[in-house]
């Protein structure tokens, strides 16, 4: 598996702070090959959480090229950006975000109605995921009613059900104990084992041990 | 997917109760408010549409000049119908000469009722289409007949026919039942007709024939124009018919046609122009309703937008999950709409609730007709325009969020929802303020009017009208033995009640009269002593008096009439009436208000009783005895002994008074009412607000008293933009509200000056609502733990 998911091609971030410009993202090359787990690791301002976000085209970059399976992401129009990201990448985040008004089974469900997957196909889909994460007994529990741990496994089973190709988790394990955090980051070598390629941004070198490849940031750039 | 929405919709109403309760309550109340007003206004606009010929009937009308102004009146002569049906007949189908409606006593073996009815043509029958349900529609062509409605029929005769039974009217005429008729409908200016006789009956009886020329204009005249003509084209065709007929009439007499379809709303006339009449206050509550409306969906706008805090990271989530833009809006409509859909249905039950209290308030029956179409796609349509206004904007702006920073936590940073909102709130603030000036300038012209001395004394001041001849014959026996009662004081006669009066004469001559003047004078006939049981006030001259015998061709006149005249010394001068003779003026009566209080005074003569013109027993009760329940048995008995045909009926004068007043204070409740439904809604979006601004203001506050800052400078730094937001609604309030204010008041010429004490109290009402409402949320934030609202960062 040696395919190209993604690649940057000196990537720049800037926004304007009153009337200084600030460079958040400065001239990123990293390229993502399917398969691959890369940890994003650096001091808190360092750009992870933007570089994911911009990953993710919840954010998009002010400069710079950035491909995505073979499509210009930075020339796209926002309709044609949220079509891609929809079907090809799953989130997860810190503070988890699960819907509180919706159960369980219906947050891990969400996705599949924005795909407009038919009612019993996406029963089915659910009943799955249910199964794997083990889960199946609180899946009509509201998300307060969980643990942390718990939390953050439907997140991740919600970012799964769409059958992403990449999933991108910001500090997945930074609201958790240790235990769950091992927890979690087993299952993530777990997925990426099974083909899920993973980007995780984290200030945990034992959580970067999961991965295959560290990239460091630093003000913005990449520093190795 | 709508199954979803749904779903997440009740759940964020059961977990939000809160704002749900705020949101929907003011929905409901608008709504309730709305639903009754379009059910009056429905009910209105459809007087009469339920009679079958609605478009082809109408009332023959005249202008005519007095004294430069032209006064338009219903009255006719008897002799106008016989010459539009003769010499005009290819434009009607049919003209009749009726009555007015009038209360009469039915006497069905000794037993009385009061009925309404009229005396007209038998035409009648085929121009308002009776439906007869026994007898046929020419029965009125029996001069001895009478048809009665069903509603009577059933009332008098239970389930037995009616048909051929002897009925007397009025205890002197005698008829018999040749029909009945279905009742018409209630929402016209025939309800309630509980017969009609045949007005040849009426005409012989009385002698009309002899008595009665072209100048006693005492009848309607209803008109069915062709199908082929138009009402516009036969009015012009009648015009001169009066006048030509009638050459000694120097009131410039004109005729015109009156459609029924104006004869409820537009039935005022100024100077021979129609005027308008209800239809204003259709307009005056159609816009209070839409301004409600209005209100109620601001009130949602504010409260949603409010809300978007909370629901912020909802919509991040959702749009990372590949939800688009779209699909958010249609979520938050759906949302929206199941608040509405529920507040309608509320609504409705509780509009139904209170429709009997409304309908008391209004004088009207209105009703829910829930098994008209029109009624259902009329609420359909509300709830949509509802929903259109009051959620499209809360959805698109909610799902405008960008993610990331919607999962942040962070507010929306461009500052324009806030701006919106505060226009939104002092769009609210100046209706409330317009209606609350409204309300307070009907209250303070009723009370003005109320203050108004009226120039006479009508405390304990009881009419009984006279009936029938007997009365009238032993009125000098019933005065006796009324008088020997210890609580009775004085016992008088009179033609008209002193608190209504309506004969007005013409015919008058007097030194120094301008030929052309065309005047016209209301008169009284009262018996001796009417004077001075009314306690009224002689400025020069004297009363009335028994022991001038010349006295029976004298005149009072009160200051309007010496006006009028342009008498400089009224006393001794003489007016010549109708060649009757000369009157001499021996007396000037302060000015009395004999019509409405909100009228100007009118010239008034007062003249001795002659002949058969008296109509009501008046009778003072004894004011040191003062028992007026006792006095009226008194009254009971002597009139039953000397009338034991007819019921005995009484008014009090001062009920009769306060009967003038029923028009203003029902404008004055309904728009009071409406003033504080609007009052509460705004209230509901000044919570919003606040709310929402304490929200967002939670982490500076927190760092404020972190520093030190005392709950009363915290109060004060959330209470002060509302403060701006209320005045700045004034200035714009306060113009408005003077403008409709005195264009309401145009209408009396007995009337206040707006007063500046009413927007200084309008205001002051304003703003103390807002700073108790504001305050509630604003001590709220100041009192909360400052490490608590910190946290949250």
């Amino acid at each position: 598996m040696t395919n190209s998911l993604l690649s940057l091609n000196e990537a720049t971030k800037t926004v304007n702070s009153g009337s200084n410009k600030v460079t958040l993202l400065d001239n990123i090359d990293l390229q993502v090959k399917e398969g691959e787990f890369i940890s994003l690791m650096g001091p808190s301002g360092s750009g992870k959480s933007t570089l994911l976000n911009c990953i993710g085209m919840l954010d998009s970059f002010t400069g710079g090229g950035y491909t995505f399976l073979g499509e210009p992401v930075h020339s796209m129009k926002e309709k044609n950006r949220s079509k891609l990201y929809k079907e090809y990448i799953g989130f997860v985040f810190q503070a988890y975000h699960l819907i509180d008004e919706l159960k369980v089974w219906e947050n891990i469900e969400t996705p599949l109605l924005y795909k407009n997957v038919k009612s019993s196909e996406r029963k089915a889909l659910v009943a799955d995921m249910l199964d794997r994460f083990n889960i199946v007994g609180k899946k009509d529990l509201f998300p307060q009613q969980l643990s942390g741990g718990q939390q953050q496994l439907v997140g991740i089973a919600r970012a799964l059900i769409g059958e992403p190709k990449l999933i991108l988790a910001d500090e997945p394990t930074g609201n958790l104990n240790s235990k769950q955090s091992t927890e979690i980051m087993e299952l993530f070598s777990k997925l990426n084992k099974e083909g899920v390629t993973i980007i995780q941004a984290t200030h945990s070198e034992n959580n970067a041990s999961y991965g295959s490849r560290v990239v460091n940031l630093l003000d913005g750039k990449i520093v190795s | 997917m709508i199954r979803a929405h749904f779903k997440i919709g009740i759940r964020n109403v059961l977990k939000n109760k809160g704002f749900f309760a705020l949101n929907a309550g003011g929905l409901i109340i608008g709504l309730t408010s709305v639903i009754l007003i379009s059910l009056w206004v429905r009910s209105e606009l459809s007087y009469n549409k339920e009679l079958s010929n609605y478009n082809t009937i109408a009332s023959v009308m005249q202008n005519r000049t007095f004294a430069g102004e032209i006064d338009t009146n219903i009255g006719q002569a008897m002799q106008l119908a016989p010459i539009l049906r003769n010499e005009y007949d290819n434009h009607f189908k049919h003209v009749v000469t009726s009555t007015r409606r009038r209360d009469f006593e039915i006497t069905y073996n000794k037993n009385i009722v009061l009925a309404k009815g009229r005396f007209a043509e038998p035409d009648i029958a085929h121009l308002l289409d009776l439906e007869m349900i026994e007898g046929d529609r020419t029965a009125l062509n029996d001069i001895s007949s009478v048809l009665i409605s069903e509603s009577t029929s059933k009332s008098i005769f239970g389930d037995d026919s009616p048909i051929g039974e002897a009925l007397k009217l009025n205890s002197n005429l005698d008829v018999k039942v040749t029909g009945v008729y279905k009742d018409l409908p209630k929402n016209s200016s025939f309800e309630k007709l509980n017969f009609i006789a045949p007005w040849e009956r009426l005409k012989t009886s009385q002698n009309y024939e002899k008595r009665l020329g072209w100048g006693n204009r005492w009848f309607q005249v209803f008109a069915q124009i062709d199908d082929n003509s138009s009402l516009a084209n036969v009015s012009k065709i009648i015009k001169d018919i009066a006048k030509d007929n009638n050459a000694k009439d120097t009131g410039n007499p004109e005729l015109f046609l009156f459609p029924m379809s104006k004869w409820h709303l537009y039935s005022e006339f100024k100077n021979g122009l129609s005027v308008g009449g209800k239809i204003e206050y259709v307009i005056l509550f159609s816009i209070i309703g839409i301004f409600i409306l209005l209100l109620a969906c601001i009130n949602f706008i504010n409260l949603t937008t409010a809300n978007a805090l909370k629901r912020g990271k909802e919509v991040g989530v959702r749009k990372t999950l590949g939800s688009s833009r779209k699909q958010l809006i249609f979520q938050f409509f759906t949302e929206s709409f199941i608040i509405i859909l529920f507040s309608f249905c509320i609504a409705l039950v509780l509009a139904s609730i209170i429709l009997p209290q409304f309908n008391t308030i209004t004088l009207k029956e209105v009703f829910m007709p829930f098994n008209k179409l029109s009624f259902w796609i009329a609420s359909f349509l509300l709830i949509i325009i509802t929903a259109v206004l009051s959620s499209l904007y809360p959805s698109v702006y909610l799902s405008s969020f960008r993610p990331v920073k919607a999962l942040k936590g962070a507010n929306d940073n461009n500052k324009s929802p806030l701006v919106l909102r505060k226009t939104l709130i002092v769009t609210q603030f100046v209706i409330s303020s317009v209606l609350i000036i409204g309300t307070l300038t009907v209250v303070s012209q009723i009370n003005h009017v109320k203050d108004r001395p009226i120039g006479f004394n009508k405390d304990l001041l009881v009419s009984v009208p006279i009936n029938n001849d007997n009365v009238l014959q032993s009125f000098e026996s019933i005065k006796n033995e009324l008088l020997q009662s210890t609580y009775i004081d004085q016992v008088t006669a009179s033609d008209v009640k002193v608190t209504s009066t309506y004969t007005t004469n013409g015919g008058f001559d007097w030194k120094g009269k301008d030929p052309n003047f065309e005047e016209e004078f209301y008169t009284i006939r009262a018996t001796h002593g009417f004077g001075k049981m009314i306690d009224w006030e002689i400025l020069e001259g004297r009363d009335f008096s028994e022991s001038f015998a010349s006295d029976s061709l004298a005149f009072l006149v009160n200051e309007t009439a010496v006006k009028y005249m342009n008498l400089e010394n009224p006393i001794g001068e003489y007016i010549d009436w109708g060649g009757d003779g000369d009157y001499k003026i021996i007396g000037v009566v302060k000015d009395m208000v004999t019509l409405s209080p909100f009228d100007p005074i009118v010239p008034t003569l007062y003249v001795l009783h002659q002949g058969d013109y008296l109509n009501f027993v008046n009778i003072k009760i004894d004011s040191n005895a003062n028992n007026v329940e006792a006095a009226i048995d008194k009254i009971e008995t002597v009139f039953k002994k000397y009338n034991p045909e007819n019921l005995f009926s009484y008014t009090f004068l001062d009920d009769e008074y306060q009967e003038n007043f029923i028009a203003e204070k029902r404008t004055a409740r309904l728009v009071g009412i409406f003033s504080i439904v609007a009052i509460f809604i705004s209230c509901l979006g000044v919570l919003g607000l606040s709310t929402y601004m304490a929200i967002q203001r939670k982490k500076e506050i927190g760092i404020r008293k972190v520093l030190g800052a005392s709950i009363q400078s915290i109060w004060k730094l959330l209470s002060k933009q509302f403060i701006m937001l209320v005045v700045i609604s004034l200035l714009i309030a306060i113009p408005i509200g003077y403008y409709f204010s005195s264009q309401w008041l145009m209408e009396y010429s007995y009337r206040i000056n707006i007063n500046f004490w009413i927007f200084v109290l309008a205001g002051s009402v304003i703003l103390g609502i807002t700073m108790v409402t504001v305050s509630f949320q604003a001590i709220k934030t100041a009192i909360a733990n400052p490490v608590d609202s910190l946290k949250t960062e």
